[in-house]
């Protein structure tokens, strides 16, 4: 489900906290849809999850406000509890218990008992792929099962939201993938998804994707809009042996309309604008007295690690704090 | 189903969560349970048998160099009450003092040569006694009564002597030494000391575990899952520490029968007055242990923060040492002392068969400062978290 012409089920207005003088959340507004995934990304300490907290009636807004699932964070956080579920980025089930009697004691907090509680827990491991794993001690789990576990817990009361903070943190590639199908299909049922992220591929995965920097909100869009808006123009791929060469580097940064070159491996990756006339061609040219043998030069995509990197770049630039990175903002 | 009723069910429903979560969470770790079930009798029994402030039978050696009548009628005299109780004898002075030195003997009489004609002839005469100093309660203990007995001997001799000279009973001034233990007057029994340490077990257990239980909570990060649900604060609280106030219940009722059966503590009083003060006590101890979580971090914090209340609270409580024994300026002090007030009532209740008039302020007390600790701890806890 994309949300579009869902109802809206968070709506921030203004949110921001401080702690003492220092601002962790400064003046957020969006708002997200019903069975929209919703992704946040920011750096570390950026307030990704000072803003969750927050949305979970988990920590009280300095300013501003949050009305989710129909209740006003400020005012009402007992009501939102009901209606949400929430992964925290600690891993927070009780490592001592079984994974049933994790669930057992999660499910009687929301007032869930009885066969009714049974059937839910049956449901939810069956939902993670973990039918078999109920007897199993939690801290024994690998990382990635365990995850999947607290996701079994956040939803046991069938929320209408999740919240999930970095749910994936710390995970193999493939328990990834495996928790973002998950995160799909709790989607697709209808349960509106707001989640965390260091990983820039995950985000790929979102409907929307909304970029932290320093407390701010600084670009919020789907992902496709984000790289039209904010990488625009070509991207390239240049490989071949001694590209490791400073002077390599320093030919491709001063072709027209270049606005970024990357390392990537043995290659380096280059970012155009969308006027600049360079081509496979020029780039062969301008590398040919710098490298001994002929390079190999194909077109790539801009991802939203480039997005998240044009952004950032931007808001240094903007805050006149630009550290000299030699590359200009776009 | 009313509303009211539905939300009081939600209310029991998550009380029995949080309950069952306890236990079970508890159960696995095999030195919590060890710390609620077998070491408070081995604490019992431990502080029941080794704080048995009675000394007697303190091991005596004897060297006899002279051999007379005279002399083993004195020293038979001066074991006669059982504190001192003879070893096997010595030979020799040196031999005498290398048992002192292995700890074979604590207590070395010497009679020396020619004691029983000294004596005869009217002569000053000395008796040696040799004491182990490194235990020195019970040497002062030993040097007591054979100081006490010489000195009535003496007296007697010298009364004797008087007679045989003037021909007739005479009366002697005579100055009588009655030691008084100033620190320990009644402790020496451990009839007193059962309940001072069925409260001490109940102070450790429950105040250290509740401290820690939410500390740990805190410090793995649970807590914060607990509180995005709808779980309220006092029914976490109370479901969290129930399940320790009724192993502290069961802790005591086993303390005070073991300590009927093995060192005849008396029941005196009712039952129920004694499970009255139980149950204020523990409101304490509990309110203390979530008011000390609430100030700490780590679980590491929390054990050091438990038992800098804990180990004053024993001190200045009256298990160990009586609180008219104390020094003048600490005495006011142990009236903040919830511990007070629990063995005031508890040996009241069950030595002296007290009833509720007579602990009414004892109960008193304790409900006071157990409401005022918990309504202090619960704000704290709120304000934190927030
Ligand atoms: N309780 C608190 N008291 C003081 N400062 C805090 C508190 N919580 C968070 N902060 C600060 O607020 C800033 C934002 O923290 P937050 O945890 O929201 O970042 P984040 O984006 O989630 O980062 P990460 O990727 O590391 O999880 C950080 O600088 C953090 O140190
Ligand atoms: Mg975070």
């Amino acid at each position: 489900m994309t949300g579009a012409g869902e109802p809206t089920v968070i709506e921030v207005a203004g949110l921001t906290r401080r702690f003492g003088r220092f601002t962790a959340v400064d003046h957020v507004d969006f708002s997200v849809r019903r069975g929209e995934i919703f992704g946040y990304l920011g750096a570390n300490g950026a307030g990704k999850s000072t803003t969750i907290r927050m949305l979970c009636g988990l920590l009280a807004p300095t300013e501003g406000d949050a009305v989710v699932a129909g209740f006003r964070v400020s005012t009402e956080p007992e009501r939102i509890k009901r209606r949400i579920g929430y992964m925290s980025q600690r891993f927070s089930l009780y490592p001592d218990l079984r994974v049933r009697h994790n669930l057992e004691f999660f499910g009687g907090a929301y007032g869930l008992w009885g066969r009714h509680l049974a059937g839910r827990i049956d449901e939810v491991l069956a939902r993670v792929g973990l039918q078999d794993l109920d007897d199993s001690v939690t801290h024994a789990l690998p990382g990635g099962i365990r995850q999947r576990v607290a996701l079994a817990a956040a939803i046991l009361h069938q929320p209408d939201i999740v919240f999930l903070d970095e749910p994936t943190a710390g995970v193999d590639p493939v328990a990834r993938r495996n928790f973002w199908s998950l995160i799909r299909t709790l989607s697709e049922a209808g349960t509106t998804i707001f989640v965390t992220t260091h990983y820039m591929d995950e985000a790929e995965y979102c409907n929307r994707v909304g970029l932290m920097v320093a407390g701010r909100l600084a670009a919020l869009d789907t992902p496709a809009a984000l790289k039209a808006r904010h990488v625009p123009g070509r991207v390239w791929m240049i490989r071949g042996p001694s590209l490791g060469r400073p002077e390599a580097r320093q030919r491709l940064a001063a072709l027209p309309g270049a606005i970024q070159v990357q390392t990537m491996g043995a290659g380096l990756r280059l970012r155009l604008s969308a006027d600049s006339p360079v081509d496979a061609d020029t780039i062969r040219r301008a590398l040919a007295t710098v490298v001994d043998q002929p390079v190999e030069v194909e077109a790539d995509e801009a991802t939203l690690e480039d997005v998240f990197l044009a952004v950032v770049d931007a808001d240094a630039w903007r805050r006149g704090t630009a550290i000299a990175r030699g590359e200009g903002p776009p | 189903m009313t509303d009211r009723r539905a939300a009081l069910w939600t209310l029991l429903v998550q009380l029995r969560a949080v309950f069952i979560k306890e236990v079970r969470e508890t159960s696995q770790d095999r030195r919590v349970v060890f710390l609620l079930t077998v070491a408070p009798f081995i604490q019992l029994l431990v502080f029941g048998f080794a704080i048995n402030l009675d000394v007697d039978h303190v091991p005596t050696v004897v060297v006899d160099l002279d051999g007379s009548p005279e002399g083993r009628e004195m020293v038979q005299a001066m074991l006669a009450d059982g504190t001192l109780a003879a070893t096997s004898p010595a030979s020799s002075v040196q031999e005498a003092e290398a048992m002192l030195e292995h700890g074979d003997a604590a207590v070395a009489i010497v009679v020396p040569p020619g004691f029983a004609r000294d004596l005869a002839r009217g002569e000053p005469t000395e008796m040696q006694v040799l004491l182990d100093g490194t235990d020195p309660s019970r040497s002062g203990v030993a040097s007591g009564a054979v100081s006490r007995y010489l000195g009535e001997r003496g007296l007697d001799l010298a009364r004797q002597r008087l007679a045989a000279a003037t021909g007739g009973e005479r009366r002697l001034p005579s100055v009588e030494v009655r030691p008084r233990l100033l620190f320990n007057p009644r402790l020496s029994s451990a009839i007193y000391m059962v309940p001072g340490i069925a409260g001490m077990l109940l102070l450790i257990i429950t105040t250290l575990i509740t401290a820690m239980g939410l500390a740990r909570e805190q410090e793995v990060g649970t807590l914060e899952q607990v509180r995005v649900t709808p779980l309220p604060t006092p029914v976490l609280m109370v479901g969290k520490v129930s399940p320790f106030i009724l192993v502290g219940l069961i802790d005591v009722t086993l303390a005070i029968a073991a300590g009927a059966t093995v060192f005849d503590v008396p029941i005196r009083g009712s039952m129920a007055l004694f499970y009255a003060l139980t149950a204020a006590f523990l409101l304490n101890t509990v309110g203390m242990g979530l008011f000390i979580s609430t100030i700490s971090q780590t679980q590491q914090q929390a054990f050091i923060g438990a038992f800098m209340l804990i180990l004053p609270g024993l001190l200045l409580s009256g298990t160990l040492t009586p609180i008219h024994a104390m020094p003048g300026w600490l005495q006011p002090i142990t009236l903040l002392n919830p511990l007070r007030y629990f063995l005031e009532g508890v040996r009241a209740v069950l030595l002296e068969g007290a009833r509720l008039d007579d602990v009414a302020f004892q109960l008193g007390m304790l409900s006071l400062y157990g409401v005022a600790i918990l309504v202090a701890a619960s704000i704290r806890f709120r304000k934190t978290v927030a």
